[in-house]
């Protein structure tokens, strides 16, 4: 007899995936019965049996088996602005809101030209940098040394990828240099600061530089540890940028060369936006690795938020609900995080659309 | 000086390493003047007519297009680029941009013109190839006959003097061909000066004034269509001309 197509139905479509031989179904009720098992825990520790407000917290911790949330509810203002002045916060929350929103609006295509782009983000900066330092408009002055929290994190992250970007440009530049001195050295430089620790670049920034600069351009330590952060991402970002280029067809400059288009016209129009649609997916994996690592300054003393966390338990009070601390600042890395990635995702399938 | 002259190539040498790839040539090609050059693969016909704009630098001997000395003068190389358009055998189109935006980029850029200016220009070109209803598509979603008459449409927009072809129709399916020869034809009829390199016998024979034959990086014979595929006179060429027309 002919076969005939009929669409499958969703209990056959389920049956011929996942119960097709013996084997597959003893596999798919093992891991059915884990997940369900593991997240019946997850639901049990973090909402049925948990503790959510400070009044409650006597129920906190000692046997209850549930998750003490009271920790977030007493301590959330340490985790999210660290040191600075309690009164002050407001500052510091509305400076750490201008710098999303910055972020935000130059995802959006309209900004996407050097004019706007860079009026946004010194506009974004100035705004931080007014409400966070303080010391004008009858802002009482709060020095670098006492920011603190996700607006510090993010600083760092913005600083140094805006520092980090135009300097791998140029990095990648040079190092695709004719001249093969210019190539060469370029080469060698990036070399070396990728085989060093981001800690110990840290460290020679914060600590050994302040003995070797004159003094009009020591500035602070914080500064000068984003200087540092930006030339290791800056190195890293090159090499992403390189492979981009290398992508690339000779054609490509050839032809632009034979309309008569000069060097940097070459590069602005043609190499680099093909060069960055190519090296997208790691250049997205290069600024997750950036914000994650903004955690490192805490070695040079700075309460980014993953420090603030750890002093938000480090007291006899809570020293017992460091888990929930590590929650909840995971909770916020990851929605940083996430939103950057499916921006990347996004970007990819626009580009893949213009690029058919 | 006398300006009669489009290209004019003296005694040009070219090395890759230590490979003589361009031997002595001498080759002069007169204002409205069509040329095919022709010969076996390796011959050193593409990379004569990259010399002409300075995407392949030449070693020895001198060319001199429209009056402007081919030196190490960046400036020279700019001017000589601007007037001189070239059509590759795998298009080249800038794939993040649109037809259009293809057509325009370096007219915005170069020649100063206005988006409105460049973009009318661009039209009309692409009116004249035949596919301005493609303006706002992405290369990649155009067949190969298509990429290859924006490619035209493309080095035409900057109004140049003399156009090269580097084997326009060799990369592209044989259904093809045709409407790319169609638009160059045309474009010959026209008055422009063109320098083809080619395996294309029959553009040769309906549109070239002159056909240069190449073999080993020199020039081995130039003659007259008629002239050279009837009554060749060297070895070279009339085994050349035996392998490609003799089946």
């Amino acid at each position: 007899m002919a076969k005939t197509y009929h669409p499958p139905s969703v209990i056959e479509a389920i049956r011929a995936d996942y119960f097709s031989t013996r084997l597959n179904s003893v596999v798919t009720v093992t891991f059915a019965t884990f997940v369900a098992w593991a997240i019946w825990q997850l639901v049990n520790w973090g909402l049925i049996n948990a503790t959510f407000s400070e009044e409650n917290k006597d129920a906190c911790g000692h046997g209850a088996g549930g998750a003490c949330w009271a920790v977030i509810d007493a301590r959330w203002r340490l985790v999210l602005f660290g040191l600075y002045p309690f009164e002050e916060q407001w500052r510091s929350g509305i400076a750490c809101v201008a710098i999303v929103i910055t972020g935000i609006l130059s995802c959006v295509p309209w900004f996407w030209n050097a004019r706007r782009l860079s009026g946004l983000w010194v506009g974004g900066f100035l705004v931080f940098y007014i409400l966070m330092r303080g010391g004008i408009l009858g802002l009482t002055p709060v020095f670098e040394q006492n920011w603190g929290g996700l607006s510090l994190t993010i600083f760092i992250f913005a600083t140094t990828t805006l520092l980090g970007m135009p300097l791998a440009i140029v990095f990648a530049l040079l190092r695709r240099s004719e001249l093969p001195w210019i190539a060469r050295t370029m080469g060698v430089v990036i070399d070396t600061i990728r085989s060093l620790p981001l800690l110990s670049i840290m460290f020679t920034f914060a600590i050994v530089l302040p003995f070797v600069l004159p003094g009009w351009m020591i500035g602070d330590k914080l500064y000068r540890v984003i200087v540092g952060y930006a030339l290791f991402f800056a190195c890293y970002q090159a090499e992403i940028i390189r492979g981009g280029m290398q992508a690339l067809s000779p054609g490509q400059e050839e032809a632009a060369k034979a309309l008569g288009m000069g060097y940097w016209h070459r590069i602005g129009y043609i190499v680099l936006p093909q060069a960055f649609r190519n090296a997208l997916p790691p250049t997205i994996n290069q600024l997750v690795i950036t914000f994650k690592e903004t955690s490192l300054v805490v070695i040079i003393g700075f309460f980014e938020i993953l420090a603030s966390g750890n002093a938000a338990y480090g007291n006899a009070d809570w020293n017992f609900a460091h888990v929930e601390v590590y929650c909840f600042v995971g909770f916020i890395y990851f929605i940083f995080v996430f939103a950057l990635s499916r921006y990347g995702a996004h970007l990819e399938r626009r580009m893949a659309v213009a690029q058919r | 000086m006398t300006n009669s002259h489009a290209v004019r190539i003296q005694n040009m040498d070219k090395y890759y390493g230590t490979f003589h790839a361009l031997k002595g040539i001498d080759l002069s090609v007169a204002q409205g003047e069509k040329v095919v050059v022709c010969g076996p693969s390796g011959s050193g016909k593409s990379t004569l007519i990259r010399c002409i704009n300075r995407l392949e630098e030449y070693h020895a001997g001198s060319i001199n297009v429209f009056g402007t000395e081919l030196d190490d003068n960046l400036d020279n190389i700019d001017e000589i680029r601007r007037e001189t358009g070239m059509v590759f055998q795998h298009f080249n189109l800038f794939p993040h941009m649109t037809i259009l935006e293809n057509c325009t980029l370096a007219p915005m850029l170069v020649r100063k013109q206005s988006r409105a200016e460049a973009e009318e220009i661009a039209m009309e070109y692409l009116h004249k190839v035949k596919i301005p209803e493609q303006a706002d598509k992405f290369p990649g979603q155009l067949s190969g006959g298509q990429q290859q008459r924006v490619a035209i449409a493309r080095a035409l927009c900057m109004k140049p003097k003399i156009m090269l072809f580097d084997e326009p129709t060799s990369a592209l399916d044989p259904e093809m061909i045709a409407e790319v020869l169609d638009v160059m034809v045309k474009l010959a009829d026209e008055g422009m000066t063109m320098i083809c390199v080619t395996h294309e016998m029959g553009f040769a024979r309906q549109v070239a004034d002159r056909v240069v034959f190449m073999s080993d990086g020199e020039v081995v014979e130039q003659a007259d269509p008629k002239t050279f595929f009837n009554a060749p006179q060297q070895e070279r060429t009339k085994a050349f001309l035996g392998q490609i027309l003799g089946h």
